[in-house]
């Protein structure tokens, strides 16, 4: 063999053994679990969306009217469902409940009608298949529950007594440190942040209209009086976390918000004494129910994301798979601005969520006017309603799943993050819709329902090998 | 992370590539096909393409989804097909007749 004769055959040999090379760079880059963001590590090194590139001085959602804030007792579905399920006889009907619930009835009877049957329809059937079916998903509830077991000390006291810190030992003082600037305290406190655990960090000023105009139980304030807005919710703090990637994927059956939820509670408590140990005023504002304000627009208003046509906040890095918390304060800090990466023009044409919710909770139409703002309003109450019937960990989450953002952060979906979040045109959110459709299809959205509703317990995705039941346990 | 997301991989692919690029220019040359700019350019976006193909359908298995490993294999593998043979035909373009 001459030299010429070996060259090509080595370049023969290295295209094949490239070509080899490529299948195993994606094989890996596929099941790599580094590309769960979140897990890696907490050295701000996840955030790694360039978000100044797309920030915008006013948040994609618009102030077309009158604002007011949302009344915890009411609008949040929890608390009022609870309330209702309390209170209601049938006896006495809503005449019975208490004056805000009957108010909120009586402008809203269809409200009313799907609370009723979430009650007396939907309940007794799901303790049957409880019975049934249950035993397949034990180890997503034993998780999930494991999870969830371990939760800061809930705040029970008004603002003005739990948010400032206590003096310190030795007479030490509890006065303001004097911080060099904004630009560094903030600097700081979202490293400290990220070092805490938090995946994702951002900065709002607070605007009033998110803060709850009656308050939630069990924070401090008197119940069924309106909340003054204390002088030193003055910023907000935004942190978050991702549930577990492999279990997300198979909601609604075994995922779960409680590993989430419990991260970024966590996360949050720290960040609040950290701030309080500098003096200033902190209060944790965490999930499930422990919050005097509404998250996801102060996400927004922080730049972590954008508001999808599921309602539930898109953000570059995780998708909508971020469950975050909120800390309100007063250290004087430089807010982020919010971003625009495209996701308002792709959720207009891809509408998978909307197309695989089982209840039918997302719209297809346009944003609509709420409380004063223009967004996508999802129906709150047939969400809340197929919570209850499915036998996954309360909840849902399939929107979460199937939302083409939510995607694990490997060179495939990266790029195409990419590819749609610097498209003006809108052409590559169709085509990237109707690949992912074709693609990545999910099963038959009345298969996500309990038997008792005409369903098949299904999942979006095959849960993980260690939530396998079956595998594991002798039934 | 394992070696073929390392650095030491992109290294060894890089190896690769040279190699693939001096045995494709003496293989041409022994061909008598003149490879001026625009040929190498061609070239380069298609083993792009057909890159992509190939980490397309790994990745796709990697993530446990077979329909987008299968589907994009065969979308993305023909694209790679007929462009090649477009391909060829440009490449062969200025080629001495008389070989």
């Amino acid at each position: 063999m001459n030299r010429r004769q070996f060259l090509k055959t080595t370049g023969a040999a290295s295209a094949a053994l490239g070509s080899v090379g490529l299948g195993f760079f994606g094989y890996e880059a596929g099941r790599d679990p580094e590309s769960y963001t979140g897990w890696e590590l907490h050295e701000g090194a996840l955030q790694t969306f360039n978000r100044k590139r797309y920030a915008k001085d006013q948040p994609h959602y618009k102030r077309v009217g009158t604002t007011s804030r949302p009344d915890a007792r009411t609008d949040v579905i929890f608390y009022r469902r609870g309330d209702f399920m309390r209170n209601w006889k049938d006896e006495t009907g809503i005449e019975g409940l208490p004056e805000h619930l009957q108010a909120y009835y009586k402008k809203y009877p269809d409200v009313l009608e799907q609370d009723i049957y979430q009650m007396k329809e939907v309940f007794p059937k799901m303790r049957v298949d409880y019975q049934k079916y249950r035993d397949k998903f034990i180890l997503a509830s034993a998780w999930s529950n494991a999870m969830g077991a371990v939760s800061p000390q809930p705040i029970n006291q008004p603002p003005e007594e739990s948010d400032f810190p206590r003096k310190r030992r030795f007479g030490g003082t509890t006065e303001p440190l004097k911080m060099k600037s904004p630009e560094k305290t903030s600097k700081l406190i979202k490293q400290i942040a990220h070092q805490l655990g938090s995946t994702l960090v951002g900065i709002a000023k607070l605007n009033p209209d998110w803060v709850y105009s009656y308050p939630m139980r069990g924070r401090g304030f008197e119940p069924d009086k309106p909340v003054a807005i204390p002088e030193h919710w003055q910023y907000a703090v935004v942190v978050g976390t991702p549930m577990s990637w492999d279990p997300m994927y198979a909601n609604p059956n075994f995922g779960t918000s409680n590993d989430a939820y419990s991260r970024s509670r966590i996360v949050a408590f720290r960040v609040a004494s950290f701030i309080k140990q500098l003096g200033y005023a902190a209060r944790p504002h965490t999930p499930g129910t422990s919050y005097d304000l509404m998250v996801p627009p102060i996400a927004i208003d922080a730049g972590l994301g954008e508001q999808g046509r599921h309602g539930v906040m898109i953000t570059p890095e995780l998708g909508c798979n971020i469950r975050p918390a909120i800390i309100t304060t007063n250290i004087p800090l430089v807010p982020d601005k919010p971003i625009d990466f495209g996701v308002q023009s792709f959720c207009k044409t891809c509408k998978i969520c909307a197309e695989q919710c089982p209840s039918g909770a997302i719209p297809f139409g346009d944003r609509v006017e709420v409380r004063g703002y223009q967004r996508y309003k999802i129906d709150t109450e047939k969400c809340h309603t197929f919570w209850n019937q499915n036998l996954g960990n309360m909840g849902c989450r399939i929107c979460i799943a199937v939302c083409p953002y939510t995607r694990k952060a490997n060179w495939l979906h990266k790029a195409a993050l990419q590819v749609s979040a610097n498209d003006p045109t809108g052409i590559s959110h169709s085509v990237l819709t109707g690949l992912q459709k074709r693609f990545y299809p999910g099963p038959d959205p009345q298969k996500y329902y309990s038997p008792s509703f005409g369903g098949e317990n299904a999942s979006f995705r095959k849960p993980p090998w260690w939530l396998r039941a079956e595998d594991f346990i002798e039934f | 992370m394992s070696f073929f997301n390392s650095g030491l991989f992109w290294f060894i692919q890089g190896i690769f590539v040279c190699l693939i690029v001096v045995g494709f220019k003496i293989w041409m040359e022994d061909r008598e096909i003149p490879m001026p700019f625009w040929k190498w350019l061609l070239l380069g976006i298609w083993v792009l393409l057909f890159g992509f193909t190939i980490a397309f359908v790994g990745t796709n298995l990697g993530e446990k989804e077979p329909q987008a490993a299968l589907l994009g294999g065969i979308v993305f593998g023909l694209i790679a097909i007929i462009t090649a043979v477009g391909l060829w035909r440009l490449l062969l373009i200025g080629k001495n007749p008389k070989k």
